[in-house]
């Protein structure tokens, strides 16, 4: 079931009309079998693995906190394990068995591993990384075991972030389980005009974009650099679209019944490094890893090689994290070298400002940093659109030389995919600098708000793309 | 008392929700008669032609397809050699649900003389993307009831959606404002649907596969009968064709093979050119590896009018 679909606004009216309606002690039930109905709406039979990891996630966290040293410990490997072993089976065995093949095919021998066709149970890595949170937190002392499992489950299955996030802490979320809300108008407006925007994202921007990127990179052998180039800029604006639309929509459901879920994207279009683009995108997933991963791991604490080390790590792990593909790896590699790399140069690029001049025109400074950030991380995500490391070198080449005119299947497209991109920047920079001033979506006059927020509907019903299918991150 | 604010919050909450509703559906209605005007105001462009295809031809031979059709029936030829008016209902991209859409309308006000159906290699193969191109049928849902059935094919929510007044109208502002200036008129000359290509292929010849197994989609092929069955019942003579490819092909595609099968079982003539040698190895007479150019079209209309000729 897709955010962006009839099924969905039939289900989200009908649950959240039923939620407010049942007393608080049965709402989790509630919530627990619309999110179970949510889930099997895609491939039924995968409800059953997401059931096998809250089982041993329930029981794994009650026995974590009830023992103490090697024990303990050995309960939250066996936690892991569990997680991470259905993410290899599911995500990553024919990954690992076509690269063990192609290993042993060079020493002339053939791979006795058969492949396994399987459809991946969609958002299993977020719910994954979600369920790995607690036994972790337990673990760690941070937080007592949850004893009922329905509320556990819950966690686990919430259904306006179970299959693309944000990927929520137990912190933040096991407790409001437990929290009545009242019903709210002011809450569930506010919660609908994040639903509105989010929707407007996805289907105005991302998969009117997308029209033009599929185009472009299903058939490069047809492309030229000039349109690779445009197609390439597109993308970036489309799976952020894409990805913080469907944020946005669930966030935007949560908070309808009273449900506070985290931020994970703060306009990371305007971004002025790499490093900050990190903290804007995917918040969920990026301090996840840092918490997780790169402090575990020793995060800056050690040498400054280690440092460059533990950051390379992270993101090699990261973009694998994304898909079992060398295209996410080369990915997250990419990005882990702009940090190390940015870190490398910092003296020098401050230097180089001084000896030109921009630091005496600060804004301009400022733009020319938004601008090489946002170039630097579309190049990058030439390897997560490409299919294959010799198409997206493939895209490089033909870019390098910048051959050809611009592939236009009908003037309306390339108006459209602009306009979208323009309304869409005119918003996100209202709402990065101007933070202050005028605002048409939180504006006190309940007619001026009235009619943005019914201008965007309009606009949704006139211009959006019906037909543009799943989000991009439902594959992860 | 806290009962009180309770209902006093749903009270102001459902007041400001029906305002707001209130303010979407009227700007909904008003836009969305503005746009229904200019649309069917239109004098150029794709939308103008399966207007004039729905709602005002009384062509008495007329030619259904995708693309193919429009680009390689020269109306101007069926009319001069066969004496009868013609009219070009081929439109791009779009499968047999729109071919069968436009005969239904059709028939509800007159009767053909003769039709042509262009058919195309993988027509009967499952793709999506067959189903949202029906979009350009939604302008025509409200006033053409004997649409309904294949438009609410799309989806299962269409009828829903189809209840806003801009929906039909989605993504279709530019080109009603394209369809709407002079300029248009003069860049889209009418040539009662046949568009002309002008350019010689030059790129290198494809080979394509067909011995791979194809699902075939049986509400394609479903459609594609009671097409057959329509102009039978309406006793209108009905030639079924395929234009030629410029490809190397192996094996013949799936689509073909049932299609003939079909044409067969209703006694219906199936002109099969897909690969026929006289022009798959000729690249001159082809715009593209799917459209014939205007030499090329000169060449297959006579073949074709003369097997009308013959056949009747």
């Amino acid at each position: 079931m897709l955010f962006n679909s009839f099924h969905f606004l039939f289900f989200f009216v009908i649950v959240t009309t039923v939620y407010f309606l049942l007393p608080h002690n049965k709402r989790w039930l509630l919530l627990l079998a619309s999110s179970c109905y949510f889930y099997m709406a895609f491939v039924p039979i995968y409800i059953l693995i997401l059931g096998f990891t809250i089982v041993v996630d329930y029981i794994a966290g009650i026995f974590i906190e009830k023992s103490a040293g090697k024990r303990r410990r050995l309960y939250l490997i066996i936690s892991l394990i569990a997680n991470i072993g259905i993410l290899c089976v599911f995500k990553y065995y024919n990954f690992i068995n076509e690269n063990f093949s192609f290993l042993l095919h060079g020493f002339g021998l053939s791979n006795p591993m058969p492949y396994l066709s399987i459809l991946l149970p969609i958002g299993l890595s977020f719910h994954t990384f979600q369920a790995m949170s607690y036994t972790i937190e337990v673990y760690r002392g941070k937080l007592p075991a949850e004893r009922h499992f329905g509320i556990y489950a819950l966690y686990v299955m919430f259904y306006p972030q179970l299959v693309a996030g944000p990927i929520e802490r137990p912190q933040n979320l096991l407790h409001q389980f437990r929290q009545k809300h009242s019903f709210d108008g002011d809450r569930v407006f506010e919660g609908l005009k994040i639903m509105i925007w989010g929707l407007f994202k996805k289907l105005v921007v991302a998969d009117r974009l997308g029209i033009y990127v599929n185009g472009a990179y299903n058939h490069l052998d047809q492309q030229d650099g000039m349109t690779l180039i445009m197609a390439t800029i597109f993308f970036s604006f489309q799976i952020y679209c894409d990805f913080s639309g469907y944020s946005d929509m669930a966030i935007g459901a949560a908070k309808v019944m009273g449900f506070d879920l985290m931020t994970n994207f703060k306009r990371p279009i305007f971004a002025k490094s790499t490093g900050e683009f990190w903290k804007r995108w995917h918040i969920s997933l990026s301090t996840w890893f840092k918490d997780y991963l790169y402090f575990p791991l020793g995060g800056n604490r050690g040498t400054v090689f280690r440092t460059y080390i533990n950051l390379m790590i992270v993101f090699l792990i990261s973009g694998l994290w994304h898909g079992a593909n060398w295209t996410y790896i080369i990915w997250g590699g990419i990005n882990g070298f702009y940090l190390v790399f940015a870190i490398i140069t910092k003296k020098y690029r401050e230097k180089v400002g001084e000896l030109i001049g921009l630091n005496k025109f600060p804004r301009f400074n400022v733009f020319v940093q938004i601008v090489v950030t946002f170039i630097l991380i579309s190049l990058s995500r030439v390897f997560f659109r490409a299919t294959s490391v010799a198409d997206a070198f493939a895209v490089f080449k033909k870019m390098l030389t910048l051959k050809g005119s611009i592939f236009n299947d009908g003037a309306a497209i390339i108006i459209y995919c602009f306009s979208a991109i323009f309304m869409l920047l005119v918003v996100e920079f209202k709402r990065e600098f101007y933070t202050g001033s005028l605002s048409f979506s939180h504006n006190k006059n309940f007619w001026v708000r009235t009619s943005y927020y019914c201008i965007l509907i309009i606009l949704i019903i006139l211009v959006g793309v019906f037909d543009g299918g799943q989000f991009i991150y439902f594959q992860f | 008392m806290i009962k009180s604010i309770y209902s006093n919050t749903l009270k102001s909450f459902f007041f400001k929700l029906l305002i707001f509703l209130v303010f979407v559906f009227i700007t909904d209605r008003l836009l969305g008669a503005m746009l229904k005007k200019y649309y069917f105001k239109q004098e150029a462009g794709y939308d103008y032609l399966t207007t004039y295809a729905i709602e005002k031809t009384s062509a008495d031979l007329l030619i259904f397809g995708s693309s193919r059709a429009a680009n390689i029936f020269n109306t101007g030829m069926f009319e001069t050699q066969l004496s009868l008016s013609c009219f070009n209902v081929g439109r791009y991209g779009e499968p047999v649900f729109y071919h069968y859409a436009v005969l239904k309308t059709t028939l509800k006000r007159y009767k053909p003389k003769i039709i042509l159906l262009s058919f195309d290699a993988g027509n009967f193969s499952t793709y999506q993307v067959s189903y949202d191109r029906m979009a350009v049928l939604l302008p025509y849902y409200k006033d053409h009831p004997e649409i309904r059935d294949i438009v609410a094919l799309k989806g299962p929510f269409e009828k829903a959606k189809l209840l806003s007044n801009i929906y039909p109208y989605n993504s279709l502002l530019l080109p009603i404002i394209s369809g709407n200036i002079a300029y248009s008129k003069r860049k889209f000359p009418h040539l009662n649907g046949y568009i002309t290509l002008e350019e010689t292929f030059t790129g290198e010849l494809q080979t394509i596969d067909y011995t791979k197994e194809t699902a075939l989609d049986s509400k394609k092929i479903a459609m594609y009968k009671a097409f057959i069955q329509d102009c039978k019942e309406a006793k209108i003579p009905l030639y079924i064709i395929c234009p030629p490819y410029l490809i190397n092909s192996i094996g013949t595609d799936a689509s073909i093979i049932e299609a003939k099968k079909i044409a067969a079982e209703n006694y219906i003539d199936f002109f099969d050119y897909s690969s026929d040698s006289f022009f798959t190895t000729k690249p001159t007479l082809f715009a593209d590896y799917r459209h014939l150019n205007k030499e090329g079209v000169t060449l297959f209309c006579n073949r074709i009018i003369k097997k009308i000729k013959n056949a009747n």
